[in-house]
């Protein structure tokens, strides 16, 4: 299907369109003509990707500028989803236009999965993997080789260099599997050619913590130009993304690796200087002068790289006192034992980085400036000593991540030392948990330097949280309902059982007898009549196996054994994926299952149930966060601090962009079909806070259901999903052909010229109306539950 | 927040403590509960507390360990800080070293040189670490102290206020946070309360009355939301003011080049202006027949007439009037005249005009 955007042609790979494809493109469109940001959130399952891809590609070749897109997804899945996606566009765009266009398209993931070397790919931990390839590709092993030492090298890597190093592989989109496949083929590295040909590039596909972790992120991503379009998809979660980046757990076990680290570092030292002391002093020389690596321009093979260090300070020299390097080792060495001091400590400690700094430099006479070069240092030392098992070395390098961290921001952070792992244990297992408090400072950098940055997702309500958390402005933010030709997913908030006893997952009663049974009959009554499969979402695992063993104990499970089979899922991620399988059979084969599962789990967020995997959703109580958490307690304090955002408004937020998630799992596109129920008293009043298109389909009679008026109304709704439901019903309605689409464009026209005809005193009555909608939104969301939230606890 | 201290009665033990022997009485934990080890600066050999009492309580002693045979003092015996001896004994040393070495960054012109002055004492402290050279080594600390003494005075006494600073800076931020967070609480409850009030309201009218329900409700609604709307904005306003406030008192670090005074100069009457001559030379002697008598001439020179004064006259009146340009200068002093009084000439123009167009209008 072929159609223009105001000047700009489109070439959409489907006979048909939706409608809210249609208006994501436009508001795309005007995003990146005006370079800016945006946050948009589309109904899941309403084909997002290919609407993303289409438009922008389109963009690159009808613009001279030929801007670069960046498009990061979560999991591997999604990324080769979207490869797969973008292939079939640009075969769709070929056959249309006549000719192949030159483009490139690459997907990038970790080693482990891009791995062909015939026993380093059969390493199961990715770490290994990294640095297995390391030790056979890195640049000091090459000259070794010609030097005529006797070091293996990885065959794959080094045909590479036979090669031109800005064709390593031909144009076109490769999909992972594709370019392992090519790979194999030509002998060559997959991950390398990807990872080399990313600044030829016109689209490159991967992972969040590609752009968001500094300490990757500088080595993957630096070489990209201002113009790019980068693309955040399934951002939902986003901010927890950020925060992970830069918080780092240190451990009584962990620090005495680092000291391994150390010692073993400082006897390499002692070698090298009895050996080669030639290359040390080169590294000494430089460090005087203040000059980076020159070679680092083509660090494939670094260890790591500096946690989001400010320019200025890159530039500047290592202090002095850590130039040579035994000063340096020393110098680690001292701190690590320092840290393994405060670990002694048998009580909470919270303290801000400046504090600890302080108390540092009266205990150890560490300075914050030569703390802040660790990480630098460090790197540098590993390079000039050529390391080949880098591993041994990960606990020391986090040690200098932290201590980097620790020196250069004074806000937004803050240290955490937890001598007990719970309040009841009693033997000391002490965590120091630097955390991140400030999601913007992982991700300022990107907004910094791409002028468009597109965030979005299938559920990504309320809008403004997210500019507002990350520190950004958008030019636009919009949310898009689902046109549906008839109605294809029914909501429903189920606020007290078939004995109109009020249920709830809130702390006072959760563990009442009658909610349990409540919760108990609802499944058991859902159960019955839903065909094939049915997901149940709990806030936790705790509460869920609690429930489980009293329905257990009141024979609830032996009654909806009768009817389904049950699955459950544990935080063992293969053991959930046999249940996840079972569980598949199962629907597949008519027998029907039950899959019980936490709303924080993986199967929450990345696992699709579409058609008969599942026809039901029951959110069993509202998935509030563990709040007793010390370093979620911190962090809605820092919120309330520095962004105004209230404690119970960021922790009811988050409750509902789980629930949201966790309903859409059920609904993958428009043919089908499925039951959302939330089951909880509380989720009446948060209502407002549901993505717009599952709130627009949630009526208002549905709002506050007993367990048995649920049932019936399911029960209506599934013998109208049982009727015949042929294509031709939704033309026009929910899918556009061309046609629909001008007859769609000649109405906004007209209705702008109508606008424009009317002038002002039309504007005048579009304000009032505004201002009283706006009113009513207001009234809605006031009365909210606040002592619910605060007490709503797991353990 | 904190943990009480003690769980089950006994003090807290980590998991490897609990096989500890004191290497000199060889007594060990399993015996004696309360076991605490101490170490002397002197020679970092740890003993037991009851060790210690047993030997040094009569006064100096040596070291009980085989082949140390260091003098000791009771008084001198302290807990160790750090799990390892050599990190324990490392930060004594660069105790000592850094009360000497305390030089700023601000005090150098370059980074560089800063960056080599750390490094020189770096390596003094490993010197000093590692044994190597510890006599020539201690006389260079010695000899450093010596010369820079008031420095290194007026050094301590910069850092410690430096600290002293820091330490203020992060109580009075402890404090504003404790005083948000009260407040914070206070709003929260005085939010419930008022729901509270608003759900009373709406029941006793209810009751009251025979209006419609629904009016009721829209009207009591109506009401709390005005109040928490001007509620919310005071609280902006506030929290406004009070992030102005909180603004940090920064501070200015980095190199600082040290300005030296200048030297002073010798006095100058003439403010620069010289009387040297730049048109012409002065000779000591002129060739002229008609003064040559003048010279000798007792006649002459009694009344004190020199000739050599009456040349430089003579030669200063030839040259006097040389590069004065009288036009120009009357013709410069006239011109700058009209431009001043051109200028406040349109001043005034413009300000008239500014009164005839209020006239006008």
């Amino acid at each position: 299907m072929k159609f223009n955007i105001e000047d700009l042609p489109i070439l959409f790979p489907y006979p048909r369109i939706y409608p809210e494809q249609y208006a994501y493109m436009c508001d795309l469109k005007r995003t990146l003509d005006a370079g800016g940001h945006c946050v948009l959130e589309m109904p899941s399952g309403t084909g997002k990707t290919v609407s993303l891809l289409s438009l922008i590609v389109a963009y690159q070749q009808y613009y001279p500028e030929h801007r670069k897109l960046i498009y990061c997804s979560r999991t591997m899945s999604e990324i080769e989803k979207a490869l797969a996606e973008l292939k079939a566009l640009m075969k769709y765009r070929a056959d249309q236009l006549g000719y192949e266009e030159d483009f490139r398209g690459l997907g990038l993931t970790s080693r482990k999965n891009l791995c062909l070397h015939p026993s380093v790919k059969r390493e199961k931990s990715g770490s290994i993997v990294d640095a297995r390839c390391r030790s056979l590709t890195a640049g000091f092993v090459k000259e070794k080789k010609e030097r005529g030492e006797d070091v293996d090298l990885c065959i794959y890597h080094d045909n590479l260099d036979l090669l031109e190093p800005h064709n390593l592989v031909p144009p076109g989109v490769f999909t992972l599997d594709g370019l392992l496949k090519y790979g194999e083929k030509h002998k060559q590295c997959p991950y390398f050619s990807a990872r080399r040909m990313m600044p030829f590039c016109n689209v490159i596909i991967y992972s969040y913590h590609y752009l968001l972790d500094p300490k990757i992120a500088e080595r993957v991503s630096k070489e990209l130009s201002k113009d790019c379009i980068v693309v955040f998809d399934e951002a939902h979660n986003i901010d927890n993304v950020c925060i992970e980046s830069l918080s780092i757990d240190l451990t009584e076990d962990s620090l005495r690796k680092a000291t391994r680290g150390a010692n073993n570092l400082e006897r390499k030292i002692t070698e090298m200087r009895s050996s080669d002391a030639e290359k040390l002093q080169n590294e000494y020389a430089k460090l005087v002068e203040g000059l980076r690596d020159a070679d680092e321009a083509r660090e494939e093979d670094t260890f790591m790289a500096n946690p989001a260090l400010p320019d200025d300070l890159l530039q500047e020299a290592v202090p002095g006192n850590i130039r040579r390097a035994e000063h340096f080792v020393a110098f680690l060495k001292r701190f690590v034992e320092y840290l393994k001091t405060r670990m002694k400590v048998l009580h909470v400690i919270s303290e801000t980085p400046p504090s600890f700094l302080q108390h540092l430099k009266d205990l150890t006479f560490i300075e914050k400036k030569p703390l802040r070069f660790c990480a630098e240092r460090l790197t540098s030392l590993v390079r000039t000593l050529e390391l080949t098992n880098i591993e041994d070395y990960q606990p020391l390098q986090e040690v200098a991540t932290f201590a980097t961290l620790a020196a250069t921001y004074d806000k937004g952070f803050l240290l955490i030392l937890e001598p007990y792992e719970s309040d009841t244990a009693t033997v000391p297992n002490p965590i120091l948990h630097f955390t991140c408090l400030d999601a913007a400072i992982a991700i300022k950098p990107v907004f910094d330097r791409f002028s468009s940055v597109i965030i979005t997702s299938g559920t990504i309500s309320p809008l403004e949280m997210y500019p507002k958390m990350l520190g950004f402005t958008t030019v636009v933010q919009e949310s898009y309902s689902m046109t549906l030709a008839r109605r294809s997913f029914l909501p429903m908030i189920v606020t007290r059982g078939s004995d109109q006893s009020a249920i709830s997952s809130g702390f006072q009663i959760r563990n009442d007898p009658g909610v349990v049974r409540n919760y108990g009959s609802l499944l058991l009554e859902f159960s019955k009549i839903t065909p094939d499969g049915i997901v149940v979402f709990f806030p936790s695992y705790l509460y869920m196996e609690l429930i489980i063993s009293t329905w257990q104990g009141m024979g609830t499970l032996d009654e909806i054994w009768k009817y389904k089979l049950i699955l459950v899922e544990t935080p063992d991620a293969q053991e959930t994926s046999l249940a996840l399988e079972t569980y598949r059979t199962a629907c597949c084969n008519g027998r029907g299952a039950i899959l019980l599962c936490v709303a924080r789990g993986k199967v929450s967020e990345g696992i699709d149930f579409d058609h008969h995997y599942g026809r039901t959703v029951l959110c069993m109580g509202v998935p509030f966060q563990y709040t007793e958490s010390r370093i979620l307690k911190a962090r809605l304090e820092f919120l309330r601090e520095t962004y105004r955002i209230r404690e119970n408004d960021f922790l009811s937020f988050d409750a509902m962009r789980h629930a949201a998630q966790c309903l859409g799992r059920v609904l993958r596109g428009k043919d089908d079909y499925g039951i959302m129920v939330l089951a909880d008293r509380r989720f009446q009043k948060k209502r407002s806070q549901l993505p717009k298109w599952i709130n627009q389909a949630l009526l208002e009679s549905d709002t506050s259901l007993s367990t048995d008026m649920a049932v019936a109304s399911a029960k209506k709704f599934l013998r109208t999903m049982a009727q015949p439901f042929s294509e031709r019903d939704q033309a026009g309605v929910s899918t556009w052909d061309i046609k629909d689409l001008e007859r769609h464009k000649e109405q906004k026209e007209e209705e702008k010229i109508r606008e424009l005809r009317n002038g002002i005193d039309g504007g005048q009555m579009d304000v009032d109306e505004h201002t009283n909608g706006a009113n009513g939104a207001d009234e809605y969301g006031a009365d909210d539950d606040i002592d619910a939230a605060m007490m709503d606890m797991d353990a | 927040m904190s943990k009480p201290p003690a769980r089950n009665g006994a003090p807290q033990r980590r998991p490897g403590e609990e096989d500890d022997i004191c290497p000199v009485c060889k007594s060990s934990r399993y015996l004696n509960p309360n076991m605490r080890f101490l170490v002397n600066p002197e020679c970092y050999h740890k003993m037991c507390e009851s060790c210690v009492d047993r030997i040094f309580s009569q006064g100096p002693a040596p070291c009980p360990v085989a082949g140390c045979a260091r003098t000791l003092r009771k008084q001198r015996f302290r807990r160790q800080t750090f799990e390892d001896l050599q990190i324990e004994r490392e930060v004594d040393i660069r105790r000592r070293v850094a009360a000497i070495f305390n030089r700023r960054e601000s005090e150098f012109q370059t980074l560089r040189d800063y960056n080599n002055y750390l490094e020189e004492v770096e390596t003094l402290t490993f010197n000093l670490l590692y044994n190597i050279d510890v006599a020539t080594t201690e006389e260079k600390l010695a000899s450093y102290a010596r010369q820079n003494a008031a420095d290194i005075a007026n050094n301590k006494i910069i850092s410690a206020q430096e600290s002293a600073s820091t330490e203020a800076q992060i109580a009075a931020q402890k404090e504003q946070a404790r005083l948000h967070r009260e407040a914070a609480r206070n709003e929260e409850d005085e939010e419930r309360r008022e729901k509270e009030e608003g759900r009373q309201e709406f029941i006793n009218k209810i009751a009251a009355s025979n209006e419609d329900p629904d009016k009721i409700a829209k009207v009591v609604l109506k009401k709390s939301t005005a109040r928490r709307t001007a509620a919310d904005k005071l609280r902006q306003q506030e929290a406004a003011k009070v992030d102005n406030a909180s603004a940090p008192l920064f501070q200015i670090q980095g190199l600082k080049p040290v300005v030296r005074p200048e030297p002073q100069k010798a006095y100058d009457p003439f403010g620069d202006y010289s009387i040297k001559t730049q048109y012409y030379t002065l000779q000591t002697q002129y060739e002229h027949p008609w003064l040559e008598n003048a010279k000798t001439d007792p006649k002459i020179t009694a009344g004190g007439f020199d000739v050599g004064e009456y040349c430089a006259r003579a030669m200063m009146e030839a040259f006097g009037g040389l590069g004065v340009f009288v036009e120009d200068e009357v013709a410069r002093r006239e011109e700058a005249a009209g431009a001043d009084v051109g200028t406040t000439a349109a001043a005034m123009a413009a300000g008239d005009g500014k009164e005839v167009g209020g006239d006008v209008l």
